[in-house]
């Protein structure tokens, strides 16, 4: 009896393979799941601010483009988007599904982008397993429409110049200009990424088309704009002393310090704390605020993709004059003018001051978030728990980025300037952005 | 039978690989504590509140002191524990040990021992012990302990009524006489353990700082006073001692210092200035130095009467672990420290200084094979294996490395930062993650040249212990020296030696009462002209001090002279004496006082160095230009070759000018002599071109109008080919200069020679250039100019295009038939000659040259040199001073191909080692260029030890343009009948590459003599500064005199160019440096 009852089994196992397929659901949160785990191999690769900010624009777009080849129930950005094409049709569009497809291109550009493959493509077989054992025909079409369309945003994101800016020459510190940027302590690093204005726009017409105005000009002079600024941080920094560790200001600095690489040196012992990049936290920002407006997968993907290319613009535009202006660092300044031994709260990034990059992505981010969410959007964000920082609480996005933006000079590695003007250049950026995408809010409230 | 084939197979590989090398028993046999009674070991155990995150030299292991405390003539030793306690073990005989530690009172009191020294502190005849401690960091307690000998085998601590009783954080210490007034005095070598962020400026040395700060303590009847201040002793907070070596460097009678200091701060010189005073003249005395320097030591190894210093540094050996490793510093970041810093030159290899005769020191150690042992401890020079001369044992371990880029970029974080912020605990687990550093110690057999031997794998076992502190004794005297290590967390291991040749000589002192052993005694032995040189300064290696003797090895048994000059330099003289015994040497009465310079003669000097010429008042700039920038794993620089100097009469008064080409962005500057003085001439609107940089400058006459017209070709490594600045250009000599560009494509130009090669009455032109910026290895067209009555025209011939990287060239009639042949040579090619054939040109190199002799070469010459009244040619090379390895059997690679396919080429250099090609850049460099390498190596232990097949793919290897150096050796083309051979020249000169050559007979003795010069510093810190070639005679005879030997010392400085001038009827050589001023030497030209 046993026996037989094991062959009826069988034959009904076999017989499975042409049941009625099962269809996989999707939620917002294997998206976000998908975006943070791709920010966690970033994070152990250790790549700077700008080319992270790459990396989550192009991602995001790949996904965006396969929701939006579906049933198209969102405005679409990517005509908007320079040199773009539109992406291929699928063969058939029966069976795709199209959640799949956008997580499948999504995770096929970042394997791309990042460095360390294996670590993606173990998370990815996992997921492929569990999609095909539900429904292989269905996995099966998603996975080669996915891959396609990665494939052309791959050949499009090829021609934005990043290969070329790999092996420009790399920015020279020899200079007799006392107000040339200087590499700066412990590590003395290279100006990461002097070429990034070269990097071809998402949205913006040029690097240059949100230039801020000029930082005040650089003098040792005590009664002039740039010194008092100079002297600003400086005495910030007395006062934060004063004030002690569990003071907002150095809460707040140490909440948005956001440097992928800060390297600490004992003697022989060396080691480093990475953390996420202003754009990591942004998108944790976007994550936040479409979980507690319950976002569908596909508005979900529409605010991400909105936010990263913002941000990515950012990037490009900040960088601009950052190697345009060349401006010296505080901490070089102090040291070599005031006090020897003085040290910043946080530990200066290696690139040129003026603007803030924080700051101008910030107000970017910001902005698109305004649109997207709704002015007064409170929350709560615990984006940084996960390196070691408590969450803070935020009435709305404008006021977060305000708070991103001071707290460099809490820091100690910016001046006013850049932080005042780089916010500005991050707003208009911002709205340009909202403006050209026609951003439709996607939460109601 | 599986096994069988197995062992015979591996028979057959045994006896392949052994083919050379015969089969000896080791040299040494490490005896088991079972065996000797010495179950010492330094275990250290981690804990929350000590371990290497608080306190940076937690893994810097224990010292060594040996000596006979019960004068028995047996050696005993005594070990220190940093946690664990010290140990004193007395020498029964026969290789056995007791452990007296407790009844001798001598275990110690302090919480974290260090070093430890031996020596007759109260001048009772019987050795105290000084034992150094780490105290106030983290809770250590204790102090720096003085065991004083009680003649019973017991010990009365009593650091405290000397003065001794430190609490510092104490490496070491070294009891010597500075101030020759006959008692001991003692510098305590000391060293930070703070872990700035940022790098102090250089001169904060010159704070002094209590506890890390060294100290020079003069003895005042047996009180320690600190004189360090008055002395001239730094002490400052980022003096990271780790080494003291003393030793009369300079033969001058009083005992000078050494001291090894870790990571930024320089080592230190300090010469004894005879008057209780030291200066220290590291910058002026060294080219470069180690730069995380750990323990040191002196011996004169190339016999010559001098001592020379090898100082250790961690670089490692295996490709593995270099190349998972953190190298040396970037470029930039080495450029700050040295020039906004001010620190000196430093990299990370063991340094082997050889100092030329007490003036300044030169730097072999990549030369001498020592320059990679990995994380090195302490070195011990002696002769181990008595063949007369200095062999070398080198201690190497680390428990972990903390300098394994994994662990720093990707491990630490996720293991310890954060625990490391919240708590400060460290979690076992993390520090497990970092890898270890169980390294087998090495030891070298010193030769006749300055190579060392490494006999790691022949002469000791291969056992993986960390070993820190090291001494040596003839601990069974048997006259043959045995070593002893104090390994961590392993005992401590006694090395027996049991060689079977040669002869010994042993020699103890007894001196004074108040220096009883004598320390600061040398003694001089001659044997068939043969010279040695010890001094008997115990306290040297790495927190160790050896025995209290001096101990010579020779191959044959008797011998000549033996001179023993006391600490007061007196001298006291033996002849004859036999080998094989230890003497007991004590002072005879009326000695003669020592005549230093009789021995050490100061040296003939053919040239005299003066300030300068009258009225020139030149100084050579170089432009900031780096183009390591622009093309990230080119192999050298190529835009800092100038300047272009000519020394001619140009204006037709007999008397020689002078044109100093410049530098881009700088005029090039004409100075006219006049009666008595130069005169700079205000150049002419033609002559100024400040945007090209002058490579080669001729003044001949071109068109036959009886004046002087100039040829300036341009070169440099800032501009692209075809670039105007690289026009090259005549400017004749008509009423006024009139120029005109000489009809050829722009390129980077690196020789100007002229001859009448069709004998038409009118000078022809050979314009060679060399490798062009941003295209690394792209070979352009050289060019042969023929003048027509004063029009150029190229002349058309396949041998000269894509002739190479051309650097030098020369017209020579090599064959004799009395045509102007043509030489031509270069990097990355052999020397080409080029034979005329009633005005064609044929490359008959093939048939006259030996193979396989593809060089980096920089200069050739014509020289009979061995007066066979035949031409030969001498050659400057790269010199075998550097860490390319080059051979004909494992060529150095350099592959030339657009590997990313972005449009741009890059270069990508490789040797050989242990049979497989390794890039030469590391992981980092490498994706600065080639970006797809990060992805492709997300790990640095991926990439380490991978082969360039495997890094860069066999296909993209295949398809690149491969160029191949075999040999790197400066040298010499011998002429027999016609035919080439190849000679290297001996190794001084090889220290450097050889960039100049100049003929003339200075000596005036009748004989030409070409005089070398060299040294070249475009390179990166991996490779350093080639900076030890003080310029060489080369005599018609082939006999080589050592600039200093001269009076010459091109040291620290490029040489670029070198002329005669004449002024007011007597010579002058002109030497002109790279970013320098001139050098100017008169010529002593009497008969000699």
């Amino acid at each position: 009896m046993k026996k037989i009852s094991f062959i009826i089994l069988g034959i009904l196992l076999i017989g499975c393979e042409t049941r009625q397929a099962e269809e996989i659901e999707l939620s917002a949160n294997d998206y976000h799941n998908t975006v943070d785990r791709i920010t966690d191999i970033m994070v152990h690769d250790i790549f700077s601010p700008p080319v992270a900010s790459r990396i989550y624009a192009y991602t995001n777009i790949a996904a965006l483009e396969v929701i939006n080849s579906g049933e198209k129930n969102l405005p679409a950005l990517t005509p908007q988007l320079n040199a773009y094409k539109p992406i291929p049709k699928a063969d058939t569009m029966a069976n795709i599904n199209f959640k799949i497809a956008a997580l499948v291109a999504q995770m096929e550009i970042g394997k791309a982008f990042i460095f360390s493959e294996e670590k993606l493509v173990n998370y990815r077989d996992s997921l492929y397993n569990i999609w095909e054992e539900k429904n292989k025909e269905s996995f099966k079409t998603s996975k080669t429409y996915g891959e396609k369309v990665a494939e052309h945003i791959k050949a499009w994101s090829s021609k934005d110049n990043y290969k070329e800016t790999r092996t420009m020459p790399k920015y020279s510190v020899y200079t007799d200009d006392p107000s040339r940027w200087q590499p700066t302590p412990p590590s003395y690093m290279d100006g990461i990424e002097p070429h990034w204005s070269k990097i071809r726009p998402f949205m913006m017409d040029s690097a240059s088309q949100f230039k801020p105005e000029e930082h005040p000009e650089f003098s040792m002079e005590e009664n002039t704009v740039f010194y008092k600024e100079l002297k600003e941080v400086y005495e910030v920094r007395q006062e934060l002393n004063e004030l002690g560790n569990e003071s907002d200001e150095i809460k707040s600095a140490r909440f948005w310090d956001c440097n992928p690489y800060v390297s600490t040196q004992r003697g022989h012992l060396m080691f480093a704390t990475k953390k996420i990049t202003p754009g990591g936290h942004w998108m944790g920002i976007c994550k936040i605020a479409s979980k507690k407006s319950n976002l569908d997968f596909e508005k979900t993907v529409y605010a991400y993709t909105a936010t990263s290319v913002a941000i990515a613009d950012g990037f490009i535009s900040c960088w601009d004059e950052k190697y345009r202006s060349e401006l010296i660092r505080p901490e070089t300044l102090i040291n070599q003018h005031i006090d020897e031994n003085w040290k910043p709260i946080l530990q200066t990034p290696p690139f040129p001051e003026y603007p803030s990059g924080h700051s101008v992505v910030s107000g970017a981010a910001a902005t698109v978030l305004t649109q997207l969410f709704g002015d007064n959007f409170e929350y709560e964000d615990n984006t940084e728990v996960k390196y070691g920082l408590p969450s803070r609480n935020f009435t709305s996005f404008n006021q977060a980025a305000e708070e991103a933006a001071i707290s460099r000079m809490f820091g100690g590695i910016h001046y006013r300037a850049a932080i005042e003007n780089g916010l500005v250049q991050g707003r208009d950026l911002g709205s340009f952005i909202v403006k050209n995408f026609e951003l439709t809010p996607v939460a109601s409230r | 039978m599986k096994v069988r084939l197995v062992i015979y197979f591996s028979l057959i590989f045994t006896f392949f690989s052994c083919e050379k090398e015969e089969k000896q028993p080791p040299l040494f046999q490490v005896l088991e504590p079972g065996e000797t009674g010495i179950s010492f070991s330094n275990d250290l155990t981690e804990t929350k509140a000590l371990n290497i995150l608080d306190y940076l030299y937690f893994y810097n292991g224990g010292g060594v002191a040996v000596g006979d405390i019960n004068n028995d003539r047996l050696p005993d030793i005594y070990f220190t524990g940093n946690q664990v306690k010290n140990k004193l073990y007395l020498n029964n005989g026969n290789m056995q040990f007791e452990d007296i530690t407790e009844t001798a009172n001598v275990s110690g009191n302090s919480d974290w021992n260090t070093g430890v020294t031996m020596a007759d502190v109260n001048g009772d005849g019987l050795l105290d012990i000084y034992v150094c401690a780490v105290v106030g960091v983290n809770g250590l307690r204790g102090k720096n302990e003085l065991f004083i000998n009680n003649g019973d085998n017991t010990f009365t601590e009593a650091a405290e009524n000397f003065g001794l009783d430190f609490q510092n954080y104490s490496s070491s210490a070294a009891f010597f006489d500075y101030d020759n007034d006959g008692d001991l005095d003692m510098y305590l070598l000391n060293h930070a353990v703070h872990t700035v962020n940022t790098y102090g400026p250089a001169n904060i040395r010159k704070k002094r700082h209590e506890e890390s700060g060294d100290k020079l303590l003069r003895n005042d009847d047996g009180k320690f006073t600190d004189v360090s201040e008055e002395a001239g002793i730094y002490g400052g907070p980022n003096s990271y001692g780790l080494g003291v070596a003393t030793a009369d460097f300079n033969n001058d009678g009083y005992t000078d210092i050494y001291v090894s200091n870790d990571f930024h701060e320089d080592d230190y010189y300090y010469i004894n200035n005879g008057d209780d005073t030291f200066s220290e003249k590291s910058k002026e005395k060294f080219g470069h130095q180690s730069r995380f320097s750990m323990g040191s030591d002196v011996a004169d190894i190339n016999q010559d009467g001098y001592m020379d210093i090898l100082s250790l540094d961690m670089l490692p050996e295996d490709e593995k672990i270099l190349k998972a490793s953190v190298g040396d510093d970037p470029l930039d970041l080495n450029n700050m420290k040295i020039e906004k810093l001010g620190y000196h030159h430093q990299y990370t290899r063991n340094m082997m200084h050889l100092n030329q005769g007490g003036k300044y020191f030169q730097e072999i150690g990549l030369l001498s094979n020592l320059a990679a042992t990995d994380w090195s401890w302490s070195a011990l020079f002696a002769d181990y294996d008595l063949d007369g001369r200095q062999d070398v044992f080198i201690s190497t371990g680390i428990p972990k490395r903390p300098n394994d880029l994994d662990y720093i970029k990707y491990v630490s974080n996720e293991q310890i930062s954060r625990k490391m912020n919240n708590s400060r605990l460290v979690d076992q687990k993390a520090l497990e993650m970092m890898p270890g550093g169980f390294v087998p110690n090495y030891i070298f057999k010193g030769s006749d040249s300055l190579n060392f031997e490494n006999k790691s794998k022949n002469w000791i076992s291969q056992d993986s212990i960390i070993s820190t502190g090291t001494a040596y004794a003839d601990l069974n005297n048997n006259g043959r020296l045995d070593i002893i290590t104090n390994n961590l967390n392993t005992p401590a291991a006694i090395y027996e030696n049991q060689g079977q040749d040669g002869n010994f000589l042993q020699l103890s002192f007894e001196y004074s009462d108040t220096n009883f052993f004598g320390i600061g005694t040398k003694a001089i032995t001659f044997q068939n002209g043969k010279m040695q040189y010890k001094q008997l300064f115990p306290a040297h290696g790495f927190q160790s001090s050896s025995q209290m003797r001096l101990h010579f090895g020779f191959i044959n048994k008797t011998i000549d002279s033996l001179y023993i000059i006391w600490p007061d330099n007196t001298i006291q003289k033996e002849f004859k004496v036999k080998t094989n015994q230890s003497l007991k040497i004590t002072t005879e009465n009326n000695r003669d006082t020592f005549n230093y310079a009789q021995l050490f003669p100061r040296n003939e000097t053919w040239f005299e160095k003066i300030e300068s010429l009258p009225g020139i008042d030149y100084v050579h700039q170089e432009n900031r230009f780096n183009d390591f920038d622009r093309q990230k794993l080119i192999p050298y620089k190529i835009s800092n070759r100038g300047p272009a100097v000519l020394v001619a009469d140009l204006n037709g008064d007999g008397k020689d000018d002078i044109f100093f080409g410049h530098s881009k962005f700088q005029d090039s500057e004409l100075y006219y002599q006049k009666e008595d003085t130069f005169e700079k001439d205000s150049l002419t609107e033609v002559l100024k071109n400040n945007k090209t940089e002058e490579a080669a400058v001729l003044a001949e006459d071109f068109d036959n109008n009886g004046k002087q017209d100039l040829l300036i070709a341009s070169g440099g490594g800032e501009f692209f080919s075809g670039n105007k600045a690289l026009q090259d250009m005549i400017f004749y000599n008509k009423n006024a200069f009139e120029v005109q560009n000489l009809p050829i494509k722009p390129e980077n130009t690196s020789v100007a020679v002229t001859a009448d090669f069709n004998k038409n009455g009118y000078l022809d032109i050979f314009l060679g250039n060399g490798a062009i910026s941003n295209d690394f290895g792209a070979i352009k067209d050289s060019y042969l100019l023929q003048n027509n009555e004063g029009e150029f025209q190229p002349v058309e011939n396949k041998v000269f295009k894509e002739l190479g990287m051309v650097t030098d060239a020369v017209w020579s009639d090599f064959n004799d038939d009395g045509q102007q042949d043509l030489i031509v040579v270069g990097e990355w090619m052999p020397p080409k000659f080029f034979q005329n054939k009633n005005g064609f040109f044929q490359d008959i190199s093939d048939k006259i040259l030996p193979k396989n002799l593809n060089g980096l070469w920089q200069a050739v010459i014509p020289f009979d040199i061995n007066k066979d009244g035949k031409t030969d040619y001498l050659l400057g090379n790269w010199g075998l001073n550097t860490k390319f390895k080059a051979s004909e059997k494992n060529p150095l690679k350099m592959f030339y191909a657009d590997f990313d396919e972005n449009g741009h080429t890059e270069t990508i250099l490789a040797y050989k080692k242990d049979g497989e090609y390794y890039p030469i850049n590391g992981l980092d460099e490498l994706v600065g260029q080639l970006s797809y390498l990060r992805k492709k190596f997300p790990a640095y232990h991926k990439f380490a030890g991978k082969n360039i097949e495997k890094i860069f793919g066999k296909k993209p290897l295949e398809n690149a343009k491969v160029f191949e150096v075999n040999s790197l050796a400066s040298g010499y083309l011998l002429n027999k009948n016609g035919k080439f051979i190849f000679k290297q020249f001996e190794a001084e000169l090889q220290v450097a590459p050889i960039t100049e050559f100049l003929e003339f007979d200075f000596n005036n003795d009748g004989n030409q003599e070409v005089l070398a010069g060299g040294n070249y510093f475009g390179l990166t810190p991996y490779h350093g500064r080639f900076d030890a070639f003080p310029g060489a005679i080369i005599t018609s005879n082939g006999q080589i005199k050592s600039g200093g030997e001269t009076g010459l010392n091109f040291t620290q400085k490029e040489v670029r160019a070198m002329n005669l001038v004449n002024f007011r009827g007597q010579n002058y050589l002109m030497v002109n440096f790279n970013d320098k001023a001139p050098s100017f030497y008169k010529i002593n030209s009497q008969k000699r």
